[in-house]
């Protein structure tokens, strides 16, 4: 059997709030030598652009970094600009990149973002996401999180959370911002960029890279157990919940759930992820949707372990767990025992 | 976004998908390989694989490719003079038979020797077949895979052309007694043989590649038929059943339109299909389009190409140094160490590299991976000029460049 997810170039989103360092981070990235063959795309190249000597640039705003990376502006819609990417790549007009990193702006919702990969037909054949990342500046993090709806989201469907300057608000700020963000997205891990470094083998590599199942590749692509439980504050509009299903169940249940669920709530899905075992697949199915559009099931080869139970992560505004879990009973007759 | 990288830098990138390199071997310095790879799995458990060069001085170099990470050149042996190359082998067992073609009609060694490969240290001389004559460069292509008849691409003694480019044609050699071959069966196209009946056939208004087979195909699945590319004369399928006496069952001239150099037809048995490919013969892409078809042959008598084989656009790498365009196929030859597949296809494209093709539906056949090194060292054309390529049984893609890059051992992850 072909393995889909090998041969894909995995993207990563390293969105943010407004000053929260995404370029200080990518500039970071690209200084790896093993990051040495990355597209970069960036909305503008303002001041705080990307710090490589450029060695070769071309009229239209792509050009190469002298340590072989390439950093491309975006222009017109990110559908177009990764289509281009994938052509000029195959024909040799540009570097043979091995990884996508994407930069939005302080401002940008990830969601439009994350959905580009997951309809348009030809990019879903050459690309995964790979990681979301979300920087937050410990400095000015809590005001904006009461104050604006993007960072929120922004911190919601992070598949990792990233606090800087950390070192400038000190430790009290910094661990309110931290437990805030917890509340937001308990299934993110968080590390704090430490004097602006950041461990970077933290943000790659989060995504499933191939459909072995190794159970710890799973582990990190599901992101932290919620074991946080009732200990420590949920916020009120954001919900994160896991659900479990012991038993089997067909693909029509969850396929009709998550349907009913997208076509009422879509906006209001943020994220699902997870592992669904259905009946008669010998390995499980990965899912992932956001909002109301949802990536093509890939099944794995095997399960990673011997816990063959259907796990879902579901991050919603304002859709409580009981509401998910009484659907799938519902609709798709089975039944939540976690 | 316009291009940011010169033809040069392009070329000497190297660019992959889906494929990624194991290792790299530059054979000793002779790294120009011709059309001739097959994989032996000799009696000590060693893979080795067998190579014809594609010009003198070398003649073959069998490298022991049983660790795929650090291959290992096992034997070179020489040719004897520099009017003559080898170009194309093929294995069964312990035998391998090796084509001699002459650069001048009338020279010699002009046919194909036998070779006793048991240890693969020492290849010892079985038999020669003479193919020299007055008219005759000797044999240009062999297909041995049964061990009992070796399908060969030769000039003869006894055999003048009508017209000069036309100085080969298909034997069949029953080599059952390895030290005494003996031809059993020939078939020329129609005209090309003074004396036919027939009027000779017309040249190529622009490229004349001439009427003579390329790659001839017999495989146990069809021991009555031979798949033969005969250059300008398009696909040709015989009916050799009674092999005294081949017959033309089909032909499809395709050139022009197109042209010309018809260079291999593989029957993707169970569905069908034929891949038919040329042989881009000029730089620059001056001979483009040179393609690989999909054809349906559920007609045998009525050939019908339904697409091409998907390639990046000419303009990317017709400049980027020699030749750019389709050339061979792994050709799921039987044997222990041979990948067999009726939907996948790898092929080569000289600058292009070696790239495979998922053709489960025949309309619209897609890219599934290439690998396209950067130029090697000291490149006559400034880019990589891949020329053949071996599948084996695991998956693993061997691929050999035209000049000095030798060769390129490739994992797919398709």
């Amino acid at each position: 059997m072909a393995d889909v997810l090998a041969g894909r170039f995995p993207v990563s989103i390293i969105t943010g709030f407004l000053g929260s360092g995404k370029t200080t981070l990518i500039n970071k990235l690209l200084k790896r030598p093993d990051m040495n063959r990355v597209a970069v795309i960036v909305n503008e190249l303002g001041e705080q652009a990307i710090d490589n000597d450029l060695v070769e640039v071309s009229s239209e705003q792509m050009m190469l970094l002298n340590n072989g990376c390439l950093c491309c502006v975006l222009r017109g819609d990110l559908q177009e600009t990764l289509r281009d990417l994938f052509v000029k790549r195959r024909n040799g007009d540009i570097i043979d990149f091995d990884r996508v990193i994407i930069e939005t702006t302080g401002l940008a919702d990830p969601a439009p973002v994350m959905q580009t990969l997951m309809t348009d037909d030809m990019l879903q054949a050459h690309y995964r996401m790979d990681c979301v990342v979300t920087l937050a500046d410990a400095v000015n993090g809590l005001e904006q999180l009461e104050t604006m709806q993007e960072p929120v989201k922004q911190a919601a469907l992070a598949d990792r959370i990233v606090i800087t300057k950390s070192d400038i608000a000190g430790e009290e700020t910094t661990a309110k911002l931290e437990a805030r963000l917890r509340s937001l997205n308990p299934q993110a891990p968080i590390k704090r960029a430490v004097n602006g470094e950041i461990d970077l083998a933290f943000l790659i590599d989060v995504g499933l890279r191939d459909m072995k199942g190794k159970l710890e590749d799973i582990e990190r692509w599901m992101g932290e157990p919620d074991e946080h439980g009732e200990h420590h504050r949920h916020d009120a509009t954001v919900k994160s919940f896991c659900l479990r299903f012991d038993e089997p169940m067909t693909w029509a249940a969850f396929s009709q759930t998550m349907e009913v669920l997208g076509a009422l709530r879509g906006s209001d899905m943020l994220r699902v992820k997870g592992l669904v075992n259905v009946a008669e697949h010998k390995g499980p199915m990965v899912v992932q949707g956001v909002q109301h559009l949802f990536h093509p099931p890939v099944e794995l080869a095997a399960w990673p372990s011997a816990d063959h139970s259907t796990r879902i992560v579901f991050i919603t505004r304002k859709i409580p767990r009981e509401t998910v879990a009484n659907l799938f009973a519902a609709i798709g007759a089975v039944t939540a025992t976690a | 976004m316009k291009p940011t990288m010169s033809p040069q830098s392009q070329a000497a990138q190297t660019i992959s998908r889906n494929m990624k390199l194991v290792s790299h071997n530059e054979l000793a310095g002779f790294g120009g390989i011709g059309e001739g790879i097959n994989m032996q799995v000799a009696k000590d458990g060693r893979r080795i694989l067998w190579l014809a060069h594609e010009s003198a001085p070398k003649n073959f170099t069998g490298v022991d490719v049983t660790d795929p990470k650090n291959p290992k050149v096992v034997v070179q042996t020489d040719l004897p003079h520099e009017g003559v190359r080898s170009n194309s082998l093929d294995v069964v067992g312990d035998i391998m038979a090796v084509a001699y073609q002459t650069k001048k009609v009338g020279d010699k060694p002009a046919g194909m020797d036998l070779f006793d490969i048991s240890t693969p240290e020492k290849p010892k001389l079985i038999s020669h077949f003479d193919a020299s004559g007055p008219h005759s460069r000797g044999a240009h292509c062999v297909w041995f895979v049964d061990g009992e008849y070796v399908h060969l691409t030769s000039g003869s003694g006894d055999f003048e052309p009508t017209h000069p480019n036309d100085f080969q044609f298909y034997r069949i050699i029953d080599v059952r007694n390895p030290s005494k071959p003996k031809e059993v069966g020939r078939w020329h196209y129609p005209g090309t043989h003074k004396g036919d009946k027939e009027a000779p056939p017309p040249r190529h208004p622009r490229f004349d590649g001439g009427y003579r087979p390329h790659n001839i195909n017999v495989y146990p699945e069809r021991p009555d038929r031979a798949y033969m590319a005969y250059l300008d004369g398009g696909a040709v399928i015989l009916d050799i059943s009674d092999k005294a006496n081949p017959k033309m069952v089909t032909n499809w001239k395709y050139s022009p339109p197109f042209n010309g150099f018809c260079h291999t037809v593989m029957p993707l048995f169970g569905r069908d299909l034929l891949i038919v490919t040329d042989e881009c013969t000029k730089d620059d892409g001056i001979d483009w389009p040179k393609l690989g078809f999909v054809v349906n042959a559920s007609v045998e008598t009525n050939l019908v190409p339904v697409s091409t084989l998907p390639l990046p656009p000419v303009e990317s790498f017709a400049k980027r140094g020699g030749r750019y365009g389709a050339h061979n196929l792994h050709e799921n030859l039987p044997g222990p160490a041979s990948f067999r597949s009726n939907t996948l296809v790898v092929g080569t494209f000289f600058n292009g590299g070696v790239r495979a093709f998922d053709t489960s539906n025949p309309y619209q056949p897609q890219e599934v991976g290439y690998f396209v090194p950067g130029a090697p060292k000291l490149s006559p054309k400034g880019a990589v000029q891949i020329n053949d390529v071996w599948v084996d049984e695991k998956g693993l893609v061997y691929a050999v460049d035209r000049f000095g890059g030798g060769l390129y051992v490739i994992e797919m992850t398709v």
